[in-house]
């Protein structure tokens, strides 16, 4: 636990130092957030809808920070740990080098939740933004959406051959997650065949779950996320605790 | 006497190439074994599989009589161990390094008298990636030592340093092995072999060529020092003739 606790203090400090996900995944959603407030203050949704086009982008912003610590902080890390053969390092330790990766996980859902904090506080005392859903049940969609996105990241990492192939295959996930599946602009804006392509990313699919729990929707509307998420969890997780390379 | 280090019939390829074929050796308590040879003959590849950081195709290795694979947890927290390449996190500082590393096991040295030791103490708060060749090959002989190790494995530990800071570590090396302590070393230094090994181990593309005393391997031939007899062994002065 003293080794865990070190380690975790030790490789914070290393992360926040290089700042990217401090940019990425706590700035970025910030502003994104003030920019849909001050330009959708008091739009509603749709003509017939009881909720405002701010309370429904709320979820969706809630994503990006998961987005960018999954599909580009993750692989990044773990791939990079294994070509400096830190990993190897720590096989002649008393501790196991799957340690190291579970500091890792933990450092990017913290920098999740930070964000998500932020958010909720920002969105409350800027733009009266009041969740109508149950905070429980939004808690427990960003839950899954979280693992399913870092199961992703740890596929990629772990059987990434070096960082360059790494690095890349994060670029190919997380930027256009990031542009197209609602998390900066808002799905409802996007012509419907672009609609149509952004549903086959998975962050689209936790988007339309975090705006569901958000709104208050009834579970019933948003099962085939819920599946698609859990079945890509299980799948990606899978894979990579079974491929994975340590060297 | 005690064997702190046994190693039986060990084998390993690579795409069908021995690089290690069949190699037994034991290294008793207090007792210092070089492993030499040219590059490639498999030094690094034996002292990996010895850790269990390769898996080897055949053969048996016990340190302290444990399975340095089966009993990782307990071995390693008296196995002090320094790579080849030392790998380190990016933007991390030596201060920060050696306090982890420290984090990583129940009983250990204060890392401070150590960097005192290696005069690295000026550099606690400078990057790892920042330091010298020389001042980063002794922080990973600090790292190594941290745990207080019984068993030392140090992978071309001087390789890098200047002949002040050579003969420190030798010096350092040497109290360890009055006070007990067990060392396995890769070295391409004849004069560093001479001075620390009680036994050496010859490696020639994998296979034992010499294992014995320094003393030993000059008696087993006309050889005036033991440069030439370790070229002769690992089969370098072939390469020296042709010239």
């Amino acid at each position: 636990m003293r080794a865990f606790r070190k380690m975790f203090t030790t490789e914070l400090k290393l992360s926040i130092r290089g700042m990217d996900m401090v940019i990425f995944s706590i700035i970025m959603p910030v502003v994104v957030l003030v920019i849909l407030g001050v330009v959708f203050k008091d739009k509603a949704a749709s003509d017939n809808a009881d909720y405002s086009f701010f309370e429904q982008s709320f979820g969706a912003v809630c994503a990006i920070a998961i987005c960018a610590g999954g599909v580009m902080g993750l692989p990044l890390v773990v791939s990079d740990y294994r070509s400096k053969k830190i990993l190897k390092r720590y096989k002649v330790t008393p501790i196991r080098p799957i340690m190291i990766l579970s500091v890792q996980i933990l450092i990017y859902a913290l920098y999740a939740v930070t964000s998500l904090v932020s958010l909720l506080i920002l969105a409350s005392l800027a733009f009266d933004y009041q969740m109508r859903g149950s905070i429980i049940a939004f808690l427990g969609s960003y839950l899954l959406v979280m693992i399913s996105m870092f199961s992703i990241g740890m596929l990629v990492g772990g059987l990434a051959k070096n960082v360059k192939t790494a690095g890349l295959m994060a670029s190919i996930l997380y930027f256009p997650m990031l542009v197209f599946s609602g998390a900066t602009l808002p799905y409802e804006l996007m012509p419907r065949p672009m609609q149509i392509a952004s549903d086959f990313m998975p962050l689209t699919q936790g988007i339309k779950l975090l705006k569901a729990s958000s709104l208050g929707h009834s579970v019933s509307n948003v099962l085939s996320p819920i599946i698609i998420l859990m079945l890509l969890a299980i799948l990606c997780s899978g894979i990579s605790i079974k491929y994975f390379k340590w060297e | 006497m005690e064997e702190t280090i046994s190693v039986a019939n060990l084998s390993r390829s690579f795409n069908g190439v021995l690089a290690v074929n069949d190699v037994s050796f034991s290294v008793r308590k207090g007792e210092v074994l070089g492993i030499l040879g040219a590059n490639g003959a498999g030094k690094t590849t034996t002292i990996e599989c010895i850790l269990g950081t390769q898996k080897a195709d055949s053969g048996q290795v016990a340190i302290l009589g444990l399975n340095p694979t089966q009993s990782r947890k307990t071995l390693f927290e008296k196995v002090g161990v320094q790579f080849q390449e030392n790998s380190f996190q990016e933007k991390i500082t030596v201060g920060e390094l050696c306090n982890l590393t420290q984090a990583l096991y129940r009983e250990t040295v204060d890392y401070r008298e150590l960097l005192e030791r290696f005069h690295l103490t000026g550099k606690v708060k400078s990057l790892v990636s920042e330091l010298s060749g020389g001042e980063r090959q002794r922080l990973f002989v600090v790292l190594a030592l941290i745990p207080n190790p019984e068993v030392l494995f140090l992978d071309e530990l001087t390789t890098g340093l200047d002949t002040k800071a050579r003969r420190e570590v030798w010096k350092y090396l040497l109290e360890l092995k009055k006070e007990g302590v067990t060392i396995l070393l890769s070295s391409h230094f004849m004069d560093e072999v001479e001075a620390l090994c009680d036994r050496i181990l010859i490696l020639k593309e994998g296979n034992t060529a010499f294992f014995g005393t320094v003393e030993e391997a000059i008696r087993s031939g006309d050889f005036a020092c033991f440069e030439d007899a370790y070229l002769a062994f690992s089969g370098e002065e072939n390469i020296d003739e042709s010239f």
